[in-house]
């Protein structure tokens, strides 16, 4: 398997044995976290949907991580909709031994990361992860901006979300100093 | 007597009957960057495998407009009320972003490279981890050449977008605000694009594996209200219509073991890279700025033909013109488990220098599993569960992780000695 490959595998099952039971949203959003954040090298192409930043490869590679054994993932339904638990399997150290010189370079970042996002659900972690990608790309484009535009253009693209809601987790980004363009 | 801009012209396709468009968008198709699509296959060279795989990019784009509109008015049809609730479309927001949906269908093909995705590994690099992609060009075709035609016509006043709210849509930006809920049609798990290639190229091909029930399937596409989880409307099936769902993922599966990752279609795209690392100035395409978007759109499949029949393409441009392809040696299985891998690493190790090309389906362009689609259901109360629990099928499907070792044929029986001499079953 190509070095990429393997160090995304390796990631999503040390993911999955930091943060057990993890949900397919929160795989997505950690790995988007994890590129963006950290630079961590994981060579997704992530682009926005109405669920947030995106990139079908990392459901990919969950299965693909699935099958060779790192992971295991199970369906759970809920009053009205389902969702997934993903955890660290029986094979999880010879998917992470497939990369682990980067497994050993990123671990720290993994952590962080972790720490940072695991505590929210996926509806939050849409948000946040949809907040962050708005703020990257108004700093590629050289635009400053303030709070109130942010979150005032975050809500066209969520407007289920209330302003003050998104607000307060835009204030959430700037304590933990990860927006950009402030 | 003046032109009539609200004159309507068909145009005759193999897979829909006619597809209509109207005069803006006709004059958009014959612009020079969309007609170069008439000279960029849709199959690259999987003709040497299955002749009927000669049609190109430029069918299938008018398809996908087709059908995405299809899917659009459909989905306001059965969840009208719910995009005006929670999206708060009233009727001349949809009126314009069904024609935004029409155009970024039309155009999302536009920026593809010769050959379509086999040359894909020769567009430049963004960043250090990842290369620009065709959406990338595609974009950036339509912010410039396609520009004046968009923008310029009398029809696109009433349209309230301009050619950069097209191309924000094919490349996933903030700036498409709420109309990002439809990029699902153009780039998603039940996209117009998949819909219209499956049954495309399985007509052109001649084969049955991409065929499903397209008509039932687009009618059963609706938006899934919000829930705890999934704050946001999105797309799903209707429960009534979950065998044409899963008919779609069945076809997707078939057509990539049968066709898209088929031995020998595999072997020629290896050569149209290695044709193409030679044929390019620094072996890689240029960017899209400036002048390189304008020297990358001079490159069709026509132009790499001829430097191929004038023996521009070296030993690879050589084996295809000879038919002298790389020969598939030993593969994995489709679904690989951690055995798999340590008995193809052993096989690697045996065959050692022999081994000339490495292909795996994980880089595919073309996926193949399970990304399980959402069914509404309405029975007693609205509840939602995926596609997987409905089809014990679907359930068991796993991505195709499957590897592919090549050798020269010239090197083949020696190749084949060295599996067996160690007992290894030839797969």
């Amino acid at each position: 398997m190509s070095d990429i490959l393997t160090a995304r595998l390796a990631t999503i099952v040390t993911l999955a044995e930091k943060q057990p039971r993890l949900g397919r949203t929160a795989v997505m959003k950690l790995c988007y976290f994890l590129q963006t954040l950290r630079n961590v090298p994981l060579g997704y192409r992530f682009t926005l949907y109405s669920y947030g930043p995106f990139d079908v490869r990392v459901l990919s590679d969950i299965s693909v991580a699935e099958t060779l054994g790192g992971i295991e993932s199970k369906t759970v339904m809920y009053s009205g909709g389902y969702g997934y638990e993903i955890s660290a399997a029986s094979k999880s150290e010879f998917v992470k031994g497939l990369a682990s010189n980067f497994v050993r370079r990123h671990s720290a970042d993994i952590g962080q990361v972790v720490q940072q996002f695991g505590k929210f659900g996926s509806a939050d972690l849409e948000l946040l992860s949809t907040i962050i990608y708005v703020d990257r790309e108004y700093a590629q484009a050289g635009r400053r901006q303030t709070t109130d535009a942010l979150a005032e253009k975050v809500q066209e693209i969520k407007p289920h979300f209330n302003k003050p809601y998104i607000q307060r987790k835009i204030e959430y980004l700037e304590r933990e100093r990860l927006l950009r363009n402030r | 007597m003046a032109k009539d801009p609200h004159r309507k012209y068909e145009i005759r396709c193999p897979v829909h009957g006619f597809i209509q468009i109207d005069d803006w968008e006709r004059e958009i198709i014959e612009q020079p960057a969309f007609q170069r699509l008439r000279r960029i296959r849709q199959l690259a060279w999987t003709d040497l495998v299955y002749p009927g795989a000669m049609h190109t990019r430029f069918e299938h784009s008018l398809g996908v407009m087709h059908t995405a509109t299809w899917l659009y008015d459909s989905i306001v049809s059965k969840s009208g009320d719910l995009l005006k609730q929670e999206l708060a479309y009233d009727h001349q927001g949809l009126e314009r972003d069904r024609r935004l949906v029409r155009l970024a269908a039309l155009l999302h093909d536009v920026g593809h490279a010769p050959f379509s995705h086999a040359s894909e590994e020769l567009l430049p690099r963004k960043r250090s981890t990842e290369r620009f992609a065709h959406e990338d060009y595609s974009a950036a075709v339509i912010r410039n050449e396609l520009r004046g035609a968009i923008e310029g016509h009398v029809l696109s006043a009433n349209a309230g977008f301009k050619a950069e709210d097209v191309a924000v849509l094919i490349e996933g930006g903030a700036a498409a605000g709420r109309a990002v809920f439809w990029r699902d049609l153009i780039t998603g798990q039940m996209d117009a694009d998949r819909m219209d290639y499956l049954i495309r190229d399985s007509h052109h091909i001649g084969v049955h594996y991409g065929r499903f029930d397209l008509r039932r399937l687009i009618f059963s596409v609706v938006a899934i209200p919000a829930d705890k989880e999934n704050p946001h409307p999105r797309l799903g099936i209707e429960e009534g219509g979950w065998h044409a769902a899963e008919a779609l993922v069945l076809a997707r599966y078939l057509m990539f073991t049968q066709v898209y990752f088929h031995k020998t279609r595999v072997a020629y795209d290896i050569h149209l890279r290695g044709v193409m690392k030679r044929i390019l100035p620094g072996g890689a395409f240029t960017k899209p700025e400036g002048a390189g978007l304008k020297e990358f759109l001079r490159w069709d499949d026509w132009r790499v033909m001829g430097l191929i029949r004038m023996g521009k393409g070296g030993e690879h441009g050589r084996r295809i013109l000879e038919r002298n392809y790389y020969r598939r040696i030993y593969h994995t299985p489709e679904v690989c488990s951690h055995k798999d891998m340590l008995e193809l690493k052993k096989v690697k190790t045996r065959l050692g220098r022999l081994v000339v090309a490495e292909e795996k389906a994980t880089k595919s362009w073309y996926k193949t599993g399970n990304t399980d689609i959402p069914v509404f259901s309405r029975v007693r109360k609205p509840q939602v569960q995926p596609l997987s629990r409905y089809s014990k099928v679907i359930a068991g499907m796993k991505e195709n992780s499957q590897v592919l070792l090549y050798v020269d044929p010239a090197s083949r029986e020696e190749a084949e000695r060295k599996l067996n001499k160690k007992g290894n079953q030839l797969r």
